[in-house]
């Protein structure tokens, strides 16, 4: 029945792999946790793609101070006491001069007490605008938050679409609910009310009645925030089945590769906001290359966010010249105006890097760049 | 209006898919006294099968289900030696946690052999529904429906009808007196699980154009489909239809109508009220220990 | 011997316990300092607690629960919300949610009024499903899916347990003391209610059991002692979430259990402790582990059917000692046995409809105190109808039951017993699961017997009964060894030790040899001898004429004839209905 992968017990780290093979004596070693097995275990391999990636990138130039870099992974089963035994595992090797976490914020909320015992930094890619404000001065996003998911979303519809009839469709997990937060503010703002919040719990099998609730309420611009790509795929064939048609703005999720897959034509016509899109920027396009001559596919965030995370690492302990944590801090902190595949990076103290969003436009299967929107704070 | 109507069709597809699942359950229980915790399993294996044959052996696609139903037959035998006959003296408990050890390793094993990415099956119409009044039908919600039409028909027909049908009627009844009857009780409990990973493994192909093959799928529906069991009426086969149909009903006007994100809770809330009110379910028998 | 017994008993485990708790203080404070080994430990210990409690509930007593998961987050968010929400101390919040925990454990339990079985599973896994949507839903108090962080660990007396080796103690030392609870537990009258309940409700109730009430009071310890885990767990971790307790945690939980050997509190730690170990095992497989783990576990189940526990007591077990010493005689027969005309049961026109038939039809029967009442009839005259409207098994249509004076018409079973009304069954229903001692202390402390309430007096009376049956010698052993003649013997006995007004025999000859039925026949004229009062139902003739004082038939729900046996035989009704056919029919 319910059986997933995580009932592996206790939870406990489980896929452990070495990538990359050196001497224990002059690599620096960077750990990470990974959804290797579990509901996102598709993610796991993107997210791994993206660090063979960065790793060849780095010891291309060089490595890190005169040496190679290395990653250590361990399996979070895409659970929360997963990630916390797999972080805990790392922080037990006593090898790893920083790490990274994961694109979930309600893991990284599971890791937080041991990230700042650990005292080192973490680098992760969970959206919830709280992680960073908890005063916790190793956490490190790599990834816009979800304040301005809901700014970008808001703006592009307000300003943009000129739409003011809203519908937000949420998750009722970590993610959905800070992001429908987030974009009730951000409406506020502009004067709006939206004319239904709808939330559902996440795994369903049908979304009817979420669909009817849409419908009954006639906006004229639907916003979501989806956290499996399975619900968004039901989501959308019953929503345009059942005859909604009007403009839909959806989180990051809408954009990315197995929702297309998997939606496939319900979702043509969409915008998605994008912390990552190919034609973003040139070192976006230049990723996007590398990945597909490599792997076969495009890349999305779920390996981007990684990629920027071992990158920005290896700049700043090259810029500290040190290993040492709290010198890797200072030197993140101090990145400003980094260029990485997900936006231009400026750290502030808070520990979050980047303040903007890509909206993206799905025509006809393929995701076309609109605009970038960008906010000072 | 509308919306009720349009809610009802959606809780009827979808009650039918737990039907389906439900109607594997209750064949197992009735001839060997087991309840198949990898019953939703049954369906993600089966979904899987059909991704091979159609999206990968690129068979036509009734072949191609044709193909994944008899696999699934000879699935279902070995699932039984493996999980079921050596226990089968030991009680009810032991073999439900095989049955629960045999999910954890059907759900991984698959993982490892197929990879992680969710599969898209297409339905077996190419439109994907048609507009009836105010009602949207989606056309796989109505083969689903169909589906378990014919199915209860072809089961009545076998059951009622035939020789086999009999000699397992006899058998769920009466192991003991089966056999002095000199009927092969080994082979019809066998017989059951074949057909009982064959019916799951159809609900799976029938629902993977809805949800799409993944791993998890499976998971999703079997507890629903106990429920629907218990509230039909336990090891009762009208019982486990209605009870599914119910179920889904029940959810999706809940959801409709109530809360969303309790959508859940409510077929667990009519489980709990029918066990609490009518703990024989809509078509079971007083449950009473002989003195 | 009494006084030895009983300091022996009160005091049992307990200098293994204290050993335990210094050993696994030091072990806490000697552990690796680094967090993995911490956290892993600290989830054992946690999780082995929960696991201590469903032996109570699955292991004594013999019910499904797929909801432990429920119970120990009900546990962890009584702590989190308590002391991050409330800022109340660590330990009054661990009390809150262990209660909060147990009362809807009792609440569960309440399912199980009416239901045994498959639908208890379901209704638990319900119960399970529902928990999991609240925590996930209701934001407001449980802070929803981002969890609730932050949760602060205890200082006691001055001594703080903010660090982990300090913690990762406290949870063991809870565990070695619910682990000697626990075992306490199953040798306890409570314990021994509670395992009789499971190896068979009925003959549970007969013996004065209150079988629903053993059944909550288990629910109610269970989610208590899973509270407790859950506390410690979210301390420990500092973070808790809903999908941290869900449903397939109830069956990692329940796993354990049955892995390590449900009819003990040991069990519960080494399936634990192997669920633990397991996956780090099979580490090297990386993805395929998962499989390889699913696989196990039926492999474990087809190979470990009582768990690793079990095997290793297989392994170890000692030939049990016979019991030495001379015993008190049986008093019961002195205290009741006076032959009198007093009147003990009262039976006045009982009927019973099934349907449309039957099976009872207004009968009369009074048997006096001291005396052999017989109860005869063919097959299908509604002997065992009878029995069980007396025993409270079933309702009657119409009519009145008195016994020792009092009504007892629409009494439960149990309180029939408690009343004094013991009885065996025609189908021999004695408590499998165990000993032929512990089947008899189970009569010996019926509620309302005199040394109910002394647990050394009741080893003493049942070895008394044990005595009287003959088999004193086989005290120790697992009753389901014995023959068939002897396992009614143990019925029998223990009937007996509970001191009973009135012993009801069903059908007590049925499915034995001919010596044995020789051997019952002496043991009924020695308790005749004695003055117990009995009534019998058989159709064993030979075995009636022995010992009835007073015989009555039936025949087709009627009584067609009652009075002494020499009368009784000689009624041509009686010849026609039933002795018609030769006499030596039934011997």
């Amino acid at each position: 029945m319910l059986i997933s992968r995580r009932h592996a017990l206790l939870g406990t780290a489980t896929s452990f792999a070495i990538i990359g093979r050196a001497r224990a004596d002059d690599v620096v070693r960077v750990g990470g946790i990974a959804p290797i097995t579990g509901p996102a275990a598709e993610a796991g391999r993107f997210l791994q793609n993206g660090v063979a990636l960065a790793l060849e990138a780095i010891n291309a130039k060089g490595g890190v101070l005169g040496k190679k870099m290395e990653f250590v992974v361990e399996d979070d089963q895409t659970t929360n006491p997963g990630a916390v035994l797999a972080f805990s595992r790392l922080v037990s090797r006593g090898d790893c001069v920083a790490y990274t976490g994961s694109i979930r914020s309600t893991q990284v909320n599971a890791i937080a007490p041991d990230v700042l015992k650990a005292a080192k930094p973490v680098m992760f890619g969970g959206t919830d605008p709280s992680l960073t404000q908890a005063g916790n001065p190793w956490l490190f996003r790599c990834r816009p938050n979800d304040s301005f998911s809901a700014r970008v979303i808001a703006d592009f519809g307000f300003n943009t679409l000129k739409k003011t009839k809203w519908v937000i469709v949420h998750s009722t997990d970590a993610f959905g609910n800070g992001g429908m937060k987030a974009l009730v503010s951000s409406l506020d703002a502009y004067g709006i009310k939206p004319v239904l919040v709808q939330g559902y719990t996440n795994q369903q099998t049908d979304f009817t009645p979420v669909v009817l609730a849409v419908k009954q309420a006639e906006p004229d611009v639907v916003s979501s925030y989806f956290t499996f790509e399975n619900d968004l795929g039901i989501f959308a064939r019953q929503l345009r089945q059942l005859g909604v048609t009007v403009p839909w703005v959806g989180s990051p999720s809408i954009i990315n590769t197995t929702a297309l897959n998997l939606a496939g034509r319900a979702l043509f016509g969409t915008y998605g906001i994008a912390d990552y899109t190919p034609d973003a920027s040139p070192e976006a396009k230049a990723y996007a290359e590398t990945y597909l001559a490599r792997f076969k596919a495009q890349p999305d965030n779920q390996s981007t966010w990684v990629y920027d995370a071992l990158m920005l690492l290896a700049k700043a302990m090259n810029d500290a010249k040190s290993t040492e944590p709290e010198a890797i801090r200072k030197a993140i902190v101090a990145i400003k105006g980094y260029k990485g595949t997900e936006g231009t990076y400026n750290f502030d103290e808070k520990g979050d890097g980047l303040r903007g969003y890509n909206v993206v436009r799905n025509e006809n299967g393929k995701i076309v760049f609109d605009k970038r929107v960008e906010f000072t704070s | 209006m509308a919306i009720f109507l349009q809610l009802l069709f959606t809780g009827l597809g979808i009650g039918a898919i737990y039907a389906l699942v439900a109607l594997g359950f209750v064949l197992l229980i009735r001839a060997a006294s087991v309840v198949n915790f990898a019953q939703g399993q049954f369906a993600m294996v089966g979904a899987y099968m059909l991704v091979v044959c159609f999206n990968v052996l690129e068979l036509p696609y009734l072949v191609s289900m044709a193909l994944s139903v008899v696999l699934m037959g000879l699935f279902g035998v070995i699932f039984a030696f493996v999980t079921y006959w050596p226990l089968r003296h030991r009680g009810g408990l032991p073999v439900i946690i095989s049955t629960i050890g045999a999910s954890i390793f059907l759900e991984n094993i698959v993982l490892v052999l197929y990879g992680p990415s969710p599969a898209v099956l297409p339905g077996l119409f190419d439109s994907p529904g048609f507009q009836v009044g105010p009602v949207f039908m989606d056309s796989q919600y109505l083969s689903i429906l169909v589906s378990v039409a014919l199915l209860v028909a072809l089961q009545y027909f076998i059951f009622e009808k035939t020789l086999l049908g009999k000699k397992l009627q006899a058998t769920s009844q009466d192991k003991e007196m089966a056999s002095l009857l000199g009927i092969p009780v080994a082979g019809m409990i066998l017989f059951t699980f074949a057909y009982s990973a064959m019916l799951g493994g159809l609900a799976g192909m029938l629902v993977a154009p809805v949800l799409f093959v993944s791993v998890g799928m499976g998971g999703l529906i079997a507890l629903k489909a106990f429920a629907a069991n218990i509230i039909g009426g336990y090891g009762s086969i009208p019982g486990a239809i209605l009870g599914g149909l119910a179920l889904g009903v029940a959810e999706t006007l809940g959801a409709g109508y109530i809360s969303v994100p309790y959508k859940d809770a409510f077929a667990f809330a009519m489980l709990l009220m029918f066990l609490m009110v009518r703990p024989q379910g809509l078509f079971g028998e007083k449950i009473s220990e002989k003195a | 011997m009494s006084v030895n017994l009983a300091s022996a008993r009160v005091l049992r485990g307990l200098p293994q316990a204290a050993i335990a708790c210094v050993a696994v203080v030091v072990v806490a404070s000697f552990a690796p300092a680094d967090g993995y080994y911490l956290n892993i430990f600290m989830q054992a210990a946690t999780y082995a607690i929960a696991v201590t409690g469903l032996v109570i509930v699955l292991g004594y007593c013999g019910q499904i629960s797929i909801a432990q998961a429920a119970f120990f987050g009900i546990g962890a968010y009584g702590v989190a919300i308590g002391t991050v929400d409330f800022g109340l101390g660590f330990f009054p919040s661990l009390v809150i949610g262990a209660a909060a925990a147990g009362l809807l454990g009792l609440i569960l339990g309440l399912g199980s009024l009416r239901l045994g079985g498959h639908y208890l599973a379901m209704v638990t896994i319900s119960f399970q499903q529902i928990l999991t949507l609240v925590a996930t839903n209701w934001i407001g108090f449980t802070h929803g899916p981002d969890g609730i962080r932050d949760i602060p660990r205890p200082t006691l007396l001055g001594f703080s347990f903010r660090n982990g080796h300090a913690f990762l103690a406290l949870c063991l030392v809870t565990l070695v003391l619910v682990t000697l609870c626990v075992w306490r537990l199953k040798t306890g009258r409570l314990g021994r209610a509670m395992q009789a309940v499971r190896d068979n409700e009925l003959a549970a109730g007969t013996c004065g059991i209150d079988v629903f009430s053993t059944k909550v009071i288990a629910f109610g310890l269970s989610a208590v002692v899973g509270g407790i885990g859950g506390g410690l767990f979210a301390g420990g971790f500092q973070y808790i979430s809903p999908d941290q307790f869900s449903f397939s945690e109830s069956i990692v939980l329940l796993t354990m259990a049955l892995l390590g050997g449900v009819q003990s509190p040991f069990g519960a730690l080494v399936g634990t402790g192997l669920l633990v170990i397991l996956p780090e095992w099979l580490r090297f497989l990386r993805q395929v582990y998962l499989a390889v783990y699913g696989a196990a576990v039926i492999l474990i189940m087809v190979f470990l059917p009582d768990g690793l526990w079990g095997l290793m007591l297989e392994r170890v077990r000692r030939r049990a000692k016979p019991i030495e010493g001379g015993v008190a005689p049986l008093p019961l027969l002195a205290e009741h046995g006076e032959k009198s005309d007093e009147i003990v049961l009262d039976v006045q026109g009982i009927a019973k409809h099934f349907g449309g038939l039957k099976a009872l039809d207004g009968v009369d029967l009074s048997v006096r105190r001291g005396s052999v009442h017989a109860l005869i009839g063919p097959n299908g005259s509604g002997k065992s109808t009878f029995i069980n409207v007396i025993t409270g098994l079933y309702r009657p249509t119409a009519g009145r039951v008195i016994f020792a004076g009092r009504d007892i018409t629409n009494s439960a079973p149990h309180l029939r017993n408690r009343a004094g009304l013991a009885r065996t069954f025609q189908n021999i229903r004695v408590f499998r699961g165990m000993t032929v001692l512990e089947n008899v202390m189970v009569g010996a402390e019926r509620p309302g017997n005199d040394i109910a309430e002394n647990p050394a007096a009741g080893v003493e009376r049942a070895l008394a009964a044990l005595d009287f049956v003959g088999l004193r010698g086989d005290a120790h052993r697992q009753v389901g060894a014995l023959s068939y003649g002897h396992q009614r013997y143990v019925e029998i006995a223990r009937a007996l030790a509970a001191s009973p007004r009135m012993l009801l025999l069903d059908e007590p000859a049925a499915g034995l040899n001919l010596t044995e039925k020789q051997e019952l026949g002496a043991l009924l004229r020695r308790l005749k001898g004695h003055g117990l009062t009995i009534l019998i139902i058989d159709h064993d003739m030979n075995l009636v004429e022995q010992v009835a004082d007073h015989i009555t038939v039936l025949n087709f729900g009627r009584r067609i004839a009652d009075g002494l046996p020499n009368e009784v035989l000689a009624n041509p009704d009686v010849i026609a209905a039933y002795l018609g056919e030769p006499r030596n029919e039934a011997a």
